[in-house]
């Protein structure tokens, strides 16, 4: 009886050791946070191929701000890497798309100054 | 680079039939399988390397981890991440590409404006230069309208001038054989003579004046009349020989000579009473018959 007590304590301090021990990841939640106020900024929340990724960034991010509180910062750690990832994509595709507009506006503007131009006698 | 490709691809499906070996791979694996092969076959190989090396160096890292522990939350968590470097790596590859287009298209357009601009001022030029010949076209034309004008109303001054000149001496009317300016005899000649006074000189250069003033193809025809003092055949030669020093004096004075021609015609054209000192003075006289020019008949 006093051994299996002994054991038990042995085994509880062994794990709450092991999770008291494992440094809190606060660098890659601040990563993951200002990587989504970027993606926020860039407007990837109205981004119809970015706010998936956006979305699955900030239920992580959630997910490991509570694992964070109950000390289980290896959990946290790995909900924060692919928050992270989540985030970056959103932005890049948010920029992909704004680039891509931008092509368009370019564009439209080289169509309408050609057509100003023949409007007025361009030879060309 | 196609090599190392080529080698990171069978090392990525070497790990993948030794996962295959153990287990079913995860679907995280999968799709992160997929989003590679579509990165380095897409445009991040050509436009965005480095960010598909950081997608091989995760999904080499998921294989590796699904081939030593099967299907773990670690492998799953790899995969994960390794299927958005894919397509991380994609998507930064198509906004360059974009990017790229739309500098492209500015560059362009900017050419396109400025060889515009160039053609412009050239049109501008040419037309300026016209613009400026035809400014001096005009204004040549202009100064000579104005030297037309001058040169207009300096004849119509002299015309009008000599028109009241001769209406001093002479009577002018027109008949139906023409203008008639008649010149008093004793206003051009001393009796019985037929040379020219010095004062008929003056007077004479009047009607020459006159005279030029009439359409240059007329003809003029200067006839002597005189009364009929003295035989016949005497005052037909003297009106013959005083209408010829009046001829001879308008050509002098610049008439054409083929257009005046000389008549006498003595006493036969009295105008008024031969009986009468004054009815003789007026039969005395020369008469200027400048002839309407004849139309030809078609």
């Amino acid at each position: 009886m006093k051994t299996l007590s002994v054991t038990i304590l042995a085994t509880l301090l062994l794990a709450l050791g092991c999770a008291g021990n494992y440094p809190a990841p606060t660098q890659a939640m601040a990563d993951v946070q200002s990587a989504d106020r970027s993606a926020n900024e860039l407007g990837a929340q109205n981004n119809p191929k970015a706010q998936l990724h956006l979305k699955l960034a900030e239920d992580q991010l959630k997910q490991a701000k509570t694992a964070m509180e109950n000390d289980d910062n290896r959990a946290a750690e790995r909900l924060l890497t692919r928050a992270k990832a989540d985030a970056e994509l959103a932005i890049a595709l948010t920029r992909e798309d704004q680039a891509r507009v931008e092509e368009a506006k370019a564009v439209n503007q080289a169509d309408a100054q050609r057509a100003t131009n023949v409007a007025q006698g361009a030879v060309r | 680079m196609n090599r190392l490709n080529l080698l990171n691809t069978g090392l990525v499906l070497a790990l993948a039939s030794a996962g295959c070996a153990t287990a079913a791979p995860p679907p995280d694996l999968v799709s992160a399988r997929m989003s590679y092969n579509k990165a380095q076959h897409g445009d991040a190989a050509k436009i965005n390397p480095a960010d598909l090396y950081t997608a091989q160096k995760a999904i080499e890292s998921a294989e590796q981890s699904f081939a030593k522990n099967g299907d773990t939350r670690e492998t799953r968590d790899l995969a994960y991440v390794a299927d958005r470097r894919a397509q991380i790596a994609e998507s930064r590859a198509h906004a360059t590409q974009a990017t790229q287009r739309q500098q492209d298209t500015l560059s362009g357009m900017q050419a396109d404006q400025t060889m515009q601009v160039k053609d412009t001022s050239a049109q501008l030029g040419r037309a300026n230069q016209k613009l400026a010949l035809q400014g001096q076209a005009m204004q040549n034309q202009t100064q000579q309208l104005e030297a037309e004008r001058v040169a207009r109303e300096a004849a119509e001054k002299r015309a009008a001038q000599a028109a009241a000149d001769l209406a001093k001496f002479a009577s002018v009317k027109q008949e139906a054989r023409g203008m008639v300016i008649t010149l008093s005899g004793g206003v051009l000649f001393t009796s019985a003579k037929s040379d020219l006074l010095p004062s008929a000189q003056v007077k004479l250069n009047s009607v020459a004046e006159a005279l030029t003033q009439q359409d240059p193809d007329s003809k003029i025809v200067v006839e002597g009349h005189t009364d009929s003092q003295g035989g016949e055949s005497y005052n037909q030669d003297l009106s013959q020989r005083r209408a010829q020093a009046v001829r001879d004096y308008l050509v002098s004075r610049g008439i054409a000579a083929d257009r005046v021609t000389s008549q006498g015609f003595g006493y036969s054209r009295s105008i008024a009473d031969n009986k009468s000192a004054e009815g003789r003075a007026n039969n005395r006289r020369v008469e200027i018959v400048v002839q309407p020019k004849t139309t030809p008949t078609n």
